[in-house]
C-alpha cells in the first residue's frame, strides 16, 4: 500500500516521526516533494480564495498525493500540550480537504491528534484507527511507534544544536545525522533571527528560500526550532495568559528570547498573508522590539511569486543592521 | 467608576447590566465610518473586523470620558481570546495608561481571576441585590429579543416602508427607561401592540421566503458593520432570523450547563456532520445553524465572516459542499473595512431574486412575467 505525506504545513516538522511509523508498518511511503508552480496552481484552484497560501499549497499536495498513492496522510491537529491548541483551520483540515478536494472521498487517513501533553505525537493511541482501517493490531502500531519516536528525538536534537529544519531532514534523509552539524555557518558578521512557522520559512514558494537568501548576503541565522521549548515558554511567564496556539506561543517565546540574546541583531518575522495567529503574534513581537530597541521587519508572503520585493525589503534590512553596527563598534574604537 | 463597554447588538443590555451594578455609564457611540477609521488606523492589519471596530469604539468611548472598559476574553482557538490583550497593547502604546481594561475570560479557564474581576464590577452592591437585577436583566434580555424576532416577522409586509424600524428604535428607546421588572412585563405588551397594530399585508404561505443568518458572532449581531443586512432583506420581503440572539447566547454560555436548553447541543451535533471536532469561534455552530435553517424550511442562508476569520474560513470551504448535499442556497459574505455596499446590496439583491425563482420552481416563466412586467412599468413612464 502506497500512502503519500504531504510535503507542506507541519511535515517540516514531523517527517522523519511519520515516515519511520509508516515505513515500519510496512507502507511504502511517497513524499510529495517540494512545492512546484503546479501544486501552488492546483491548490490555489480547489481552496477557497480568502484562505492563507499554507492550506492552499497543503491543498495542492493533497491532490498531487492523491495521483501518486492510494491514502494521502492528512492528520486532524487539534493540539498536544494543554491547554493550547492548534490554529482552527489545522483542527478543521480533513473538513477543508473532504470540502474541497472531491476525489479525497474514502481516501483520507486522519488520525486526531489531541493529546493533553505529548509534544512529539508519539502516542500509539492517536494511530489506532489504522488498526481498523488496516487490520495491524495495537502491538504492531505500538512498536512502530516506538521506533519512530527515537528518530523524531535524534531529529530534534539535531535541530537544538543549531540546524535550521530543513537541514536537519536533509541529514535524516540523508541517514547522517551529527556529521551535518559541522556544516553550521557562524562566520556571519551579522545574526538575524527568522521567525515564522516552518511551513512558511521552509517551504521554497512560500518564502522564496529566505534562509538561503540571507545566508548568501553573508548572515548567521536563527530560528525558532533551535530553541529548546522551556525556553521559550520561560520568556512568555510574564504574559496575563498563553496564546492559545502552540507553534504561535514557540514562535513568541524564542522572539522573546532573541531579543534578549546579544548575539542576535536583528528580527524578521515571517508571515503568510491572513494568517490569523499570527496578526496577534506579529502585534506583540513588534510590541517587545520596541522595548527592547531592536529592529523588527515583517516579511509578508502569499501565493503570489515575485521575487523582487522580497530581495529588495531583506538587503534593506541587512544593510541597515550592518550600518548600525559598525557605527556602535567604531564607536567603541 | 466611569464604564464602558464595546458595542455589538442591542447595546442597551450591556447598559443596564452597568446601571444596575450602580456604575456611571459611558454608553459608546453606535460605531459609524469614524469608528472604523480609528480601529483600522491602530489595529495589526490582518486582524479581523471585530477587532479593530472594538478598537475603534474603546477609543471613542475613552473621547466621551470612560475610565474602565469592560469585555469579554473567550476560549479556544479562535483569535477573540486576545482581543483584550492586544487592545491593551495598543492603548498603552498610545499613552492612555490611566485606562483599566477588564477582561472577562471563561471562568473554568482561572476561577481566581474570574472572581477577582466580578468584585470589581459588582462595585460593592449587595450580593442579594445583584442575584435579582440580574435575574431582572436575564428577562430582560429575553423580552427584547422576542420583540426583535417579530420586527423581523413584520417588516417585510409592512404597508408603509419604515415604520416598523421606527417601532423598533422606539421600542429600544422605551426599553432603556425601564428600572424594575414589573415594568419590564408592562414595557414589553406595550411594546408589543405598537408591533402588532402595524399595519402589513396579507402573504399567502407559499410567497413567504425565509432566510437564516449564520456565521460569526460579531458581524451577525452588529447591524453597523453588516450594513443591516436584517433591514436589507426585510424590505426585499424576506423573513428574516439570526442563528444567534443575545438570549440563547447567554443560555448557551453562562447558564450552567445543566440548565442549558438541549437545543444547543442539537445544534452541535447537527453541525458535527461536516466539522468533527469543536474548533473554535462558531464554526460548528454555524454549519449546525445551516442544517438546522434547512429542516425548519428555510429558502437561503446568508453566511457572514469577517474577512480572513479562522474558524468561518473552515466553514467557508465546507458550504459548496453543504450547500449541494442539503439543497439550500447560500451566500457566503466575508466583511472586512474595504467592503462597499452597493456591491453587497447587489449580492443580495440577487441572491434574493435567486430565491424567489426557485421558490416558484419555474425559472423560464417567471423571467417571462418579469419582462412583462418591465414591459407594463415603461408603458406607464410613456403615458
Amino acid at each position: 500500500m502506497k500512502i503519500a505525506i504531504p510535503h507542506s504545513l507541519l511535515y517540516y516538522y514531523y517527517f522523519p516521526l511519520w515516515d519511520t511509523f509508516f515505513k515500519e508498518l510496512g507502507f511504502e511511503v511517497v513524499d510529495t516533494g517540494p512545492t512546484t508552480k503546479d501544486i501552488l496552481d492546483k491548490g490555489s484552484k480547489a481552496a477557497v480564495s480568502d484562505i492563507c497560501a499554507p492550506i492552499k499549497i497543503f491543498t495542492g499536495h493533497v491532490i498531487e498525493g492523491l495521483n501518486m498513492a492510494d491514502y494521502v496522510f492528512v492528520p486532524r491537529f487539534a493540539r498536544i500540550k494543554k491547554p493550547e491548541y492548534f490554529c482552527p483551520k489545522f483542527m478543521g483540515l480533513p473538513d477543508i480537504i473532504e470540502g474541497t478536494v472531491e476525489e479525497s472521498k474514502g481516501r483520507v487517513i486522519s488520525p486526531i491528534i489531541n493529546e493533553k501533553n505529548n509534544e512529539n505525537i508519539s502516542s500509539p493511541k492517536i494511530y489506532e484507527m489504522l488498526a481498523e482501517m488496516f487490520g495491524f493490531s495495537h502491538r504492531e502500531i505500538r512498536l512502530a511507534m516506538r521506533k519512530a519516536e527515537e528518530v523524531f528525538k535524534r531529529f530534534k536534537n539535531l535541530m537544538h544544536k543549531g540546524l535550521s529544519c530543513d537541514k536537519a531532514l536533509d541529514s535524516y534523509r540523508g541517514g547522517r545525522w551529527e556529521e551535518d552539524l559541522k556544516k553550521v555557518k557562524k562566520d556571519g558578521d551579522i545574526t538575524i533571527a527568522v521567525l515564522g512557522y516552518v511551513y512558511d520559512v521552509y517551504d521554497s514558494f512560500i518564502s522564496m528560500d529566505v534562509i538561503k537568501k540571507l545566508e548568501a548576503l553573508g548572515v548567521n541565522i536563527k530560528t525558532f526550532e533551535m530553541i529548546p521549548q522551556e525556553v521559550a515558554y520561560d520568556n512568555l511567564k510574564h504574559y496575563r495568559k498563553r496564546l492559545f496556539w502552540t507553534f504561535s506561543n514557540r514562535v513568541l517565546g524564542a522572539g522573546l528570547h532573541y531579543l534578549k540574546d546579544p548575539e542576535v541583531d536583528g528580527i524578521i518575522h515571517v508571515t503568510a498573508f491572513g494568517c490569523g495567529p499570527d496578526a496577534i503574534v506579529g502585534r506583540f513581537l513588534q510590541y517587545e522590539s520596541d522595548v527592547a530597541g531592536k529592529p523588527f521587519t515583517t516579511l509578508r508572503v502569499d501565493e503570489h511569486t515575485g521575487e523582487g520585493h522580497m530581495v529588495t525589503r531583506i538587503e534593506a534590512f541587512v544593510d541597515m543592521l550592518r550600518r548600525k553596527k559598525w557605527a556602535r563598534v567604531s564607536e567603541v574604537l | 467608576m466611569k464604564v464602558s463597554f464595546p458595542y455589538m447588538g442591542s447595546a442597551i443590555v450591556y447598559k443596564k447590566l452597568f446601571e444596575f451594578l450602580e456604575h456611571e455609564v459611558i454608553m459608546p457611540p453606535k460605531p459609524t465610518q469614524r469608528t472604523m477609521d480609528l480601529g483600522v488606523k491602530y489595529s495589526p492589519e490582518f486582524a479581523c473586523i471585530p477587532l479593530k471596530m472594538v478598537m475603534g469604539t474603546y477609543l471613542e468611548a475613552i473621547e466621551k470620558g470612560a475610565k474602565v472598559l469592560v469585555t469579554s476574553g473567550g476560549h479556544g482557538p479562535c483569535r477573540a481570546g486576545f482581543y483584550g490583550d492586544t487592545h491593551r497593547n495598543i492603548l498603552k502604546s498610545l499613552g492612555y495608561d490611566d485606562v483599566e481594561l477588564i477582561i472577562f475570560d471563561a471562568p473554568q479557564d482561572n476561577w481566581k481571576a474570574f472572581f477577582r474581576n466580578v468584585q470589581k464590577i459588582r462595585n460593592g452592591v449587595p450580593w442579594h441585590k445583584v442575584i435579582n437585577r440580574m435575574y431582572t436583566l436575564y428577562r430582560f434580555v429575553q423580552k427584547l429579543d422576542e420583540l426583535e424576532k417579530m420586527v423581523q416577522k413584520i417588516r417585510p409586509y409592512e404597508v408603509n416602508k419604515g415604520q416598523t424600524t421606527q417601532v423598533w428604535n422606539q421600542i429600544q428607546e422605551k426599553f432603556d427607561k425601564i428600572k424594575t421588572r414589573k415594568e419590564l412585563y408592562r414595557v414589553y405588551e406595550e411594546c408589543k401592540q405598537m408591533l402588532l397594530s402595524i399595519p402589513t399585508r396579507k402573504v399567502e404561505e407559499k410567497d413567504i421566503i425565509r432566510v437564516g443568518i449564520v456565521g460569526e458572532i460579531y458581524v451577525v449581531m452588529e447591524s453597523s458593520i453588516n450594513f443591516g443586512i436584517e433591514e436589507i432583506l426585510g424590505n426585499l420581503g424576506v423573513e428574516v432570523e439570526r442563528s444567534l440572539y443575545l438570549f440563547e447566547w447567554i443560555n448557551d454560555n453562562l447558564v450552567p450547563w445543566i440548565l442549558r436548553p438541549k437545543r444547543f447541543k442539537e445544534i452541535i451535533k447537527k453541525g458535527q456532520r461536516y466539522i468533527k471536532i469543536l474548533i473554535g469561534g462558531h464554526a460548528v455552530e454555524t454549519v449546525g445553524h445551516i442544517i438546522d435553517f434547512k429542516e425548519r424550511g428555510f429558502d437561503g442562508i446568508v453566511h457572514l465572516m469577517p474577512f480572513a476569520c479562522l474558524p468561518e474560513l473552515v466553514t467557508q470551504s465546507l458550504i459548496p459542499k453543504i450547500s449541494k448535499e442539503v439543497d439550500i442556497p447560500i451566500l457566503s459574505l466575508p466583511i472586512d473595512e474595504q467592503t462597499g455596499k452597493a456591491n453587497m446590496l447587489t449580492r443580495i439583491e440577487a441572491f434574493v431574486d435567486l430565491l424567489k425563482n426557485r421558490k416558484k420552481g419555474e425559472t423560464k416563466e417567471v423571467f417571462i412575467d418579469n419582462i412583462q412586467e418591465h414591459v407594463q412599468e415603461e408603458r406607464v413612464v410613456m403615458v
